[in-house]
């Protein structure tokens, strides 16, 4: 890009939206200049933005494609919940992108920090700029701080989230290995939607499996934003019986929504002003799509995405395909599996949009395993297609494991999760846990 | 779009027609076909890319068509077979036609890579 594009980038993004049809597109002629097979910029090195760049290779390799994301090392969420239980170390999450390169990706260890969708080109913090036929984003989540008042980047130092894998997951972990017996783990699950639904009660039953074998007089006090919450029967069960009454879940209805955070105490007060002290505070606070999908002009008044679901196209700026968990994808949970699906499906249209064809149809599916125990395992899974324009889960299919199965069942489901991670690791970044 | 245009493309109003026509057929869904290559992506998620698992969840790829295909519709059963977990669930959401699509394509995938591909572990 050059210098005068450069300077009027903000200016080009004020006006996205306003410009008329023929006006926009008259502005991409140089970039038609060279005839190829069409060049991506994918942001996001996660399960979405890793597996969309290597299928469009897989599906042409003639196209370019460049894959924007600034850690060398991807660092999963999912399992990180078994690293704090002390089933796994830290760098069984760890990825990296060297098949990827493999495959012809250019990766490029760089953040994007702006983007002009009617030049269509993406600014890097390093200073390069990048053009592209197809933009792919996967930025995942950003949170909404202050929500819960007291409740920033600072505050997350000392009772952190641990909702985005790295440092923040290290610290809880330091935290929970840290703490008296006897003490309390207190969490503020979020209200919907937020990143992996059964996650935070994954995380609970974690903690409470680690406490049980070390700290058994502790107690875990979730307090919930919602009065409901994925598997939730199945979660139950597995609580009562395997960790007595060390788990108290306190629903929205029963006050459990936090509204206030003391983080330096360790203090939290719930809507109706009850206050509770922890010994380890985990706050996961309200959620929005990544920074970078707001910058480009691609959420709503929700903060979310929304999408073709054909295409997984965002609806509101042409070119500019999302990912993921920052999409509007309901009933599709924000799930690393489902992020992987709907890499593939926008992969397939963006190569079949680069020949001149029509997408085909979409297709997904989702499984997201949780574990109680290390031998007990527990799914959800769902089939989806697009009916009408919309994304519907297909009547019938998907559903939780049964409420009545066995122990051997239950054993099965805790191997098949760990399979499923290695399977999705490997085909999304090409190594497993 | 004929030839003569894609010659004529630096041109604005060709560059123009390129670009809307490119782009239009996303939007037209209702004419779209099925593709085995994307019903099978979300299957590659537990059963390894292409089919081929690396771990307990048993791979998919090459095995015959019609051991796939029956596999599948005895799981789409209301009395799936005995230690069947998540994939009733699953196979319920697919048509019998979709399901012989992807018996088809796995059944046609080599059950193992070309030699040339390097051993994926870390």
């Amino acid at each position: 890009m050059n210098k005068l594009n450069r300077l009027t980038r903000r200016q080009m993004l004020g006006v996205l939206g306003k410009a008329t049809a023929a006006g926009t597109l008259l502005m991409h002629v140089p970039m038609f200049a060279q005839p190829s097979a069409g060049s991506v910029v994918v942001i996001g090195g996660g399960f979405g933005g890793a597996t969309a760049a290597k299928y469009i290779k897989r599906r042409n390799p003639a196209i370019s494609v460049t894959l924007v994301e600034p850690s060398k090392v991807f660092y999963t969420c999912p399992f990180t919940n078994l690293y704090v239980g002390g089933l796994r170390t830290f760098d069984q999450q760890a990825h990296t992108y060297d098949e990827l390169r493999e495959l012809g990706v250019k990766v490029v260890h760089d953040l994007a920090q702006g983007i002009d969708t009617d030049k269509k080109s993406v600014q890097l913090a390093g200073g390069a700029s990048l053009s592209y036929d197809k933009l792919v984003l996967s930025p995942g989540i950003d949170f909404k701080w202050n929500a819960i008042e007291g409740y920033d980047q600072q505050a997350a130092e000392l009772a952190p989230h641990a909702w985005k894998a790295g440092a923040q997951t290290a610290l809880l972990k330091k935290q929970l290995d840290a703490m008296p017996d006897g003490g309390v783990f207190l969490m503020a699950a979020p209200p919907n939607p937020y990143r992996c639904p059964p996650g935070p009660y994954e995380r609970i039953s974690m903690v409470a499996h680690y406490l049980k074998n070390n700290k058994p007089k502790s107690k875990i006090l979730v307090l919930d934003a919602k009065d409901g919450f994925s598997k939730q029967a199945l979660f139950q069960d597995g609580w009562k019986r395997f960790y007595g009454d060390m788990i108290e879940w306190v629903p929205l209805s029963k006050d459990g929504k936090v509204v206030r955070v003391d983080a330096s105490n360790r203090t939290v007060e719930t809507e109706f002003g009850q206050i509770h002290k922890a010994s380890v505070l985990n706050i996961i606070p309200p959620q929005k799509a990544g920074a970078i999908a707001e910058q480009a002009g691609v959420t709503n008044e929700t903060g979310w995405v929304p999408v073709n679901p054909q295409t997984f196209e965002s609806s509101k700026v042409k070119d500019v395909f999302v990912v993921g968990d920052a999409t509007i994808a309901t009933p599709m949970p924000k799930s690393g599996f489902c992020a992987n699906a709907q890499g593939k499906v926008a992969a397939a249209a963006i190569v079949n949009a680069l020949a001149g064809k029509p997408a085909a149809q979409a297709s997904f599916a989702n499984t997201c395993y949780s574990l109680i125990t290390p031998d007990y395992g527990i799914s959800v899974a769902g089939v989806y297609r697009v009916e009408g324009g919309k994304l519907i889960e297909v009547k019938g299919s998907g559903g939780v494991s049964p409420r009545d199965a066995n122990d051997d069942f239950r054993k099965l489901e805790a191997q098949y999760g760990t399979a499923w991670y290695n399977a999705i690791a490997q085909d999304t970044w090409g190594t497993r846990g | 779009m004929s030839l003569k245009s894609f010659k004529g493309w630096q041109t604005p109003l060709a560059a123009v027609a390129l670009a809307m026509s490119a782009t239009m057929p996303l939007s037209a869904s209702a004419q779209s076909v099925m593709d085995a290559s994307i019903l099978a992506g979300s299957c590659f998620n537990c059963h390894g890319t292409d089919g081929r698992s690396n771990g307990a969840i048993p791979s998919i790829a090459g095995r015959p068509q019609l051991a796939l295909k029956n596999q599948m519709l005895a799981f789409k059963s209301d009395q799936p077979p005995a230690g069947t977990t998540v994939m009733t669930r699953i196979a319920k959401g697919y048509t019998d036609q979709e399901i012989d699509a992807l018996a088809l394509y796995f059944s046609q995938i080599k059950q193992q890579a070309a030699a040339s591909q390097k051993d994926p572990q870390k």
